[in-house]
């Protein structure tokens, strides 16, 4: 039996998670004027999405009141305003608008690669602190990220090559290959999927 | 949903697996990457879906379908704001880790959340879960929450196990001394008596007769008349004792009505003479009259806090008119709990006095009924006062002493002028 993370654990996960959105939000959007239009409107739904998700993060461990409407007016209308938040998945949002954002800029394979780096190191520290566990329930996963990395690293630099065939149909057959052998890494990799310790 | 019966194995719970939120943006993040791939042509953008596109291959569909759950205790006696423990024994985990969450339950707080690790050997784990009452009663601890997350967790299995009913018996107010009668019944106990006996109290010497033991001889007492002289001891007798707790009314703030008083002081008073290996019965006077004659030992304390937490059942308290015979033995002390609001209650108090019985009242009744500041209101509350001091008045006259208690000093000072020196017994 064991205690789960402490509760510092738990406030050190979720700024981290603040930071690795603030990060990647900014990473993707800079430069802001070589970008194309709609970027801002992107960047701005991307920012309030992801102080909205750390904030979701944040107050989902605060005592709660029983029965609302006995309450203050001031107290329910922070009780209801704790309900928008937990009730809506901000943290997908702020990934696709984060994404989306990065879309927006010219081709900049490497900056890609960096933003997935920040966006998966995000979505860790967002899981740690839901779950109040410790860095250490991700000791099991780390072959599996490790593979995962390295095929960014991989895709990114098979990008940055000059002379890469374009048209929807190889972008297509990339993704398909890059799928197909994330699966066989996955399947092949020792203790990947078997539940080893 | 199961029901947790403690001591017993649990039945098998059906797990219900979901994906988890961390899965579910895995898979966002997946999809969007790969998407905006395909639509911008630009291939970095599966690079970036593929840890997450890792991850997720690491799906799997052969998860427990079934968990045996085992609830233990808690073992001792819960009692109101102390600490209780359930142990939890979950078998059929596999290799997912599982997280013990206790949904507290009304007047609950329940302790923190409990990580099991998978057990190596896959065998059942055990872990100790807390949970603390916030008032007696008898009421659900709440219910268990199992999360079981896969190693990569993605996905969590969930089960529910609402657990059983427990006593949570009154905080027992804290009573140092005892209150002791002049005339004790001839059971072997521990108090003093008047009469000469086997006790290892001092008595007094007297003259040695046929048959008396040599052993007792007091040399110096002999050497100094000349003839032989012995020592005697007091016998040590046990007391019956018998509390009242009236809850027909509850008045006042939660936690500190004249109901909680009345549970608490009994309670302080049973947990007292108890310890000092007297006879202890109690009168429950609420809904009805519920009674348990006095009785000694473990099993019989078990039963005394049954009664006072669940009291009488019966929904007829104005049938009340006597207080059960069979409950009260001749030459008993009575310790009564009352907010003294009950006109019944205070005619048994005086038809006990009239059977002869030592008769003390505990008034637990700590507030008044609420006035405004008008002449009428004033003068009611003012008509209640004197009518509560009238009826305090004539019990005391008939040699019922009332003594007031707050709920919060110990019950030594209220009792104090009764611990100091033995109540006559008068018939």
């Amino acid at each position: 039996m064991a205690r789960l993370a402490a509760p510092g654990t738990r406030r050190a996960s979720i700024a981290a998670a603040g930071v690795l959105a603030g990060a990647a939000i900014a990473w993707a959007a800079v430069p802001l004027h070589s970008a194309r239009a709609g970027t801002r409107i992107a960047l701005v739904l991307a920012v309030a999405a992801g102080a909205l998700s750390i904030a979701r993060l944040a107050v989902a461990r605060l005592p709660r009141v029983a029965v609302p409407f006995l309450a203050s007016a001031g107290r329910q209308l922070t009780e209801r305003v704790f309900d928008v938040i937990g009730a809506l998945p901000w943290a997908e949002a702020m990934l696709m608008g984060t994404l989306a954002l990065e879309a927006l800029h010219p081709v900049r394979p490497w900056h890609t690669g960096l933003l997935g780096l920040a966006l998966l190191g995000y979505l860790l520290a967002v899981h740690l602190a839901e779950t109040d566990a410790a860095p250490r329930a991700l000791r099991g996963q780390l072959p599996l990220l490790a593979a995962g990395i390295v095929l960014l690293a991989l895709a990114v630099g098979a990008a940055a090559l000059p002379g890469r065939p374009s048209g929807p149909l190889a972008i297509l057959a990339g993704g398909v290959t890059a799928v197909a052998v994330v699966t066989v890494a996955a399947l092949v990799l020792p203790g990947a999927g078997r539940g080893g310790r | 949903m199961a029901d947790g019966q403690p001591g017993a194995r649990g039945p098998a719970v059906r797990v219900s697996w979901v994906p988890s939120a961390h899965a579910r943006r895995l898979l966002t993040l997946a999809i969007t990457a790969l998407v905006l791939a395909v639509v911008t042509r630009r291939p970095e953008f599966a690079g970036v879906a593929a840890p997450a596109v890792v991850l997720l291959a690491t799906w799997r569909t052969d998860r427990a379908a079934e968990l045996s759950v085992r609830i233990d205790g808690p073992r001792t006696r819960v009692v109101e704001r102390d600490e209780a423990v359930i142990s939890v024994s979950v078998d059929g985990q596999g290799p997912h880790d599982a997280e013990l969450t206790l949904l507290p339950g009304a007047e609950i707080f329940a302790g923190p959340t409990v990580l099991m690790p998978a057990a190596p050997g896959g065998g059942p784990a055990t872990a100790r879960m807390r949970f603390r009452a916030v008032r007696w009663g008898r009421r659900r601890p709440g219910t268990l929450e199992i999360v079981l997350r896969d190693r990569a967790r993605l996905a969590e299995g969930r089960v529910l196990v609402e657990l059983a009913r427990v006593d949570c018996a009154p905080r027992p107010a804290r009573l140092d001394g005892t209150i002791l009668l002049s005339r004790l019944q001839s059971r072997l106990g521990e108090h003093p008596a008047r009469v000469a006996g086997d006790g290892g109290e001092f008595d007094g010497v007297r003259e040695f007769v046929a048959g008396d033991r040599q052993r007792r001889i007091n040399w110096p007492a002999t050497s100094r008349r000349g003839t032989l002289h012995l020592t005697t001891f007091a016998a040590e007798r046990t007391q019956n004792v018998v509390v009242i707790a009236d809850t027909s009314f509850d008045v006042g703030k939660l936690g500190l009505s004249t109901h909680d008083l009345a549970l608490r002081g009994a309670a302080g008073v049973i947990a007292r003479y108890t310890a000092s290996r007297d006879r202890v019965g109690l009168i429950s006077f609420g809904n009805g009259v519920g009674w348990l004659a006095p009785g000694q030992g473990r099993r019989h304390l078990e039963h005394l806090m049954e009664l006072l937490v669940r009291g009488p059942a019966g929904d007829r308290p104005d049938a009340f008119a006597r207080l059960p015979r069979a409950a009260l033995p001749p030459g008993a002390l009575i310790v009564a709990f009352s907010p003294l609001l009950h006109p019944g209650f205070i005619e048994a108090v005086r038809d006990l006095r009239e059977r002869g019985f030592s008769v003390l009242v505990v008034d637990v009744l700590g507030s008044m009924p609420e006035h405004d500041t008008s002449t009428l209101s004033a003068l009611t509350a003012r008509l209640w006062r004197l009518e509560q001091e009238a009826m305090h008045y004539s019990l005391t006259q008939i040699g019922v002493p009332v003594r007031h208690w707050d709920g919060t000093a110990p019950l030594d000072e209220p009792l104090a002028p009764y611990l100091r020196r033995k109540i006559v017994v008068r018939t």
